[in-house]
C-alpha cells in the first residue's frame, strides 16, 4: 500500500510563501492498493492535484469521505477525472438522517457555488452511504467508524497486504474525555487507530492554543499523542493543520510532538507533521521529500 | 476490540461534566456508567463497581417504589427508554451502599441513532426525601 498526502491543511485552503514546505491544500490523500487500485481518502483541494496526476485512460476510483465539511469536498470540481466520460467514480460517505449523500453534495455541486450539477459530470459517478462495518474494495478490507467531531463525521481503516492505514483527520476525542485513564472500547477512534501501520490524525491545535477552541471538533496536540500512544500506532502523522500556522511555526509544533513523544518513551522518528506531497510505502518507512520536517 | 458506539461515547463525556447523577445504558440494558455525583448518591464509584446487569444493580440499590416494594427492573425509566424507545419518568427510592434511602425522580432518554436505539441515559433528581419504608 503506496500513501501520498496531496493535502495536510485543515479549515480552509492557506496558499502561499509562508506554507510552502507543508502545503496549504486541504485534506485529500491518496492510496495505492496492493493490486493498483485506487482509493482517495477525502476530496479537499488537494484532491485537484491527485487528479492532475492520474492518467487520462480509462479509470475507477473510489473517493472516501470522512464528512462534508468544505475543506473536504472543495476539490470535487476541480477533480480532472470526474469530467472525462471514461472515468467511474464511486463516492462513500457518512449517511445522514437529513438527505442522501447525493443531495448533500449537490448543494455545493451546484449554483450558486458551482458551475455545474453533479448529473453534469461526464464521468459514471455513484453515492453510497459508508457502512459502519467491514467491507472490500479490490484486495483491501475497510472498515469505518464514527469519530467525535461536529456533525456526522467517519474514520477510515484500511488493510491490504499486511498493513493498515488509520485516518482520522479531523477528530476531538480528549472533548470532555481523559485519553490517559478511559478504558480503550469508551476512546473514540480506538478501534479503527489500534495498531495501526501508518495512523493519519488530526494534530490542529497546540497545547495552548485548544483552550480557545473546546469543542470545535479538532484535538491539542496533547490529545493526539495521547490517542497515537494508546492506539499503538507503529508511526503517526499530525495532520489537518491549522491554515494560521506557517512552515516555521509547524516546524516548531512538530518539535514539541517529537519532544513529547520521546518523553513518554517513543521513538522521535516515529512521528511528525504530515507535508503535502509526503509518500509512505507501508509497511516500509516513509519517504519525505526534502526540507520537510 | 469492540468499540462503544460514538453516542455512547459522547454521552459518557458529557455526563463525566455533570453535577447530577447520571447513568448510561447499553443497548441490551446493561449498566456502563456513571458519573461521579451519581457515585456520592449511591456511596459507590463507578470505577469500584464497574459494569453490572439488572439483578446485580437491583440487589445492591433498589430501586423501590413509595411502599418500599422493589421496582421490577422492566419498570424502570432507563430499561423502558432502551427497550421501547422513548422518554420514561418515575418517582423511586435509592439505596446507597450505607443502607441510606433517598428519594429520587428519575428522567430517562432513549440514545437513537441512525442504527436505531443504542442505549439510553437517565438522570436522578434527589428530592430530599429518605423514601419513608424500605
Amino acid at each position: 500500500m503506496k500513501v501520498k498526502l496531496w493535502g495536510t491543511r485543515g479549515s480552509v485552503p492557506s496558499p502561499g510563501p509562508e506554507t510552502i514546505r507543508y502545503g496549504g491544500n486541504t485534506s485529500c490523500v491518496g492510496v495505492t492498493l496492493s493490486d493498483g487500485s485506487l482509493l482517495a481518502l477525502d476530496a479537499g483541494t488537494g484532491i485537484r492535484n491527485l487528479g492532475l496526476a492520474l492518467p487520462e485512460e480509462p479509470t475507477r476510483l473510489h473517493i472516501l469521505l470522512t464528512h462534508l465539511h468544505l475543506d473536504h469536498i472543495q476539490g470535487l470540481v476541480f477533480f480532472a477525472p470526474a469530467f472525462r466520460p471514461q472515468t467511474e467514480i464511486v463516492i462513500w460517505g457518512p449517511a445522514s438522517p437529513e438527505a442522501s449523500l447525493r443531495d448533500r453534495i449537490a448543494r455545493y455541486v451546484s449554483a450558486p457555488l458551482s458551475p455545474v450539477e453533479v448529473r453534469e459530470l461526464p464521468c459514471d459517478v455513484s453515492f453510497r452511504h459508508t457502512p459502519e462495518a467491514e467491507w472490500e474494495i479490490g484486495p483491501a478490507r475497510i472498515r469505518s467508524a464514527s469519530v467525535a467531531h461536529r456533525g456526522p463525521t467517519l474514520g477510515y481503516r484500511i488493510e491490504d497486504a499486511g498493513a493498515s492505514l488509520a485516518y482520522i483527520p479531523d477528530h476531538e476525542p480528549g472533548l470532555g474525555a481523559d485519553l490517559d485513564a478511559l478504558e480503550e472500547e469508551w476512546i473514540s477512534g480506538f478501534a479503527l487507530a489500534e495498531g495501526a501501520s501508518l495512523l493519519i490524525h488530526d494534530g490542529q491545535y497546540t497545547d495552548a492554543e485548544y483552550p480557545g477552541h473546546v469543542g470545535w471538533g479538532h484535538s491539542a496536540l496533547g490529545h493526539s499523542l495521547a490517542f497515537a500512544r494508546r492506539a499503538g500506532a507503529e508511526r503517526t502523522v499530525l495532520f489537518h493543520h491549522d491554515p494560521m500556522h506557517g512552515d516555521e511555526f509547524l516546524d516548531r509544533h512538530a518539535e514539541a510532538a517529537r519532544e513529547a513523544w520521546a518523553g513518554a518513551g517513543g521513538d522521535r522518528a516515529a512521528i511528525g507533521l504530515g507535508a503535502e506531497g509526503e509518500e509512505h510505502s507501508l509497511p516500509a518507512l516513509v519517504d519525505q521529500p526534502a526540507g520537510t520536517a | 476490540m469492540t468499540q462503544r458506539p460514538l453516542e455512547l461515547i459522547l454521552a459518557r463525556n458529557l455526563m463525566s461534566a455533570l453535577s447530577t447523577p447520571a447513568f448510561l445504558v447499553d443497548q441490551g440494558g446493561l449498566l456502563v456508567f456513571y458519573n461521579e455525583a451519581a457515585g456520592t448518591l449511591l456511596g459507590k464509584r463507578f470505577e469500584e463497581l464497574g459494569t453490572v446487569g439488572p439483578e446485580e444493580w437491583g440487589s445492591l440499590f433498589g430501586p423501590f417504589d413509595e411502599s418500599g416494594d422493589p421496582i421490577p427492573y422492566d419498570e424502570l425509566p432507563l430499561v423502558a427508554a432502551v427497550r421501547e424507545g422513548r422518554p420514561a419518568h418515575a418517582g423511586l427510592t435509592i439505596r446507597s451502599t450505607d443502607g441510606t434511602l433517598h428519594r429520587v425522580e428519575a428522567s430517562a432518554l432513549p440514545i437513537l441513532t441512525a442504527h436505531g436505539t443504542q442505549g439510553a441515559i437517565a438522570v436522578f433528581w434527589p428530592t430530599g426525601g429518605n423514601g419513608g419504608a424500605a
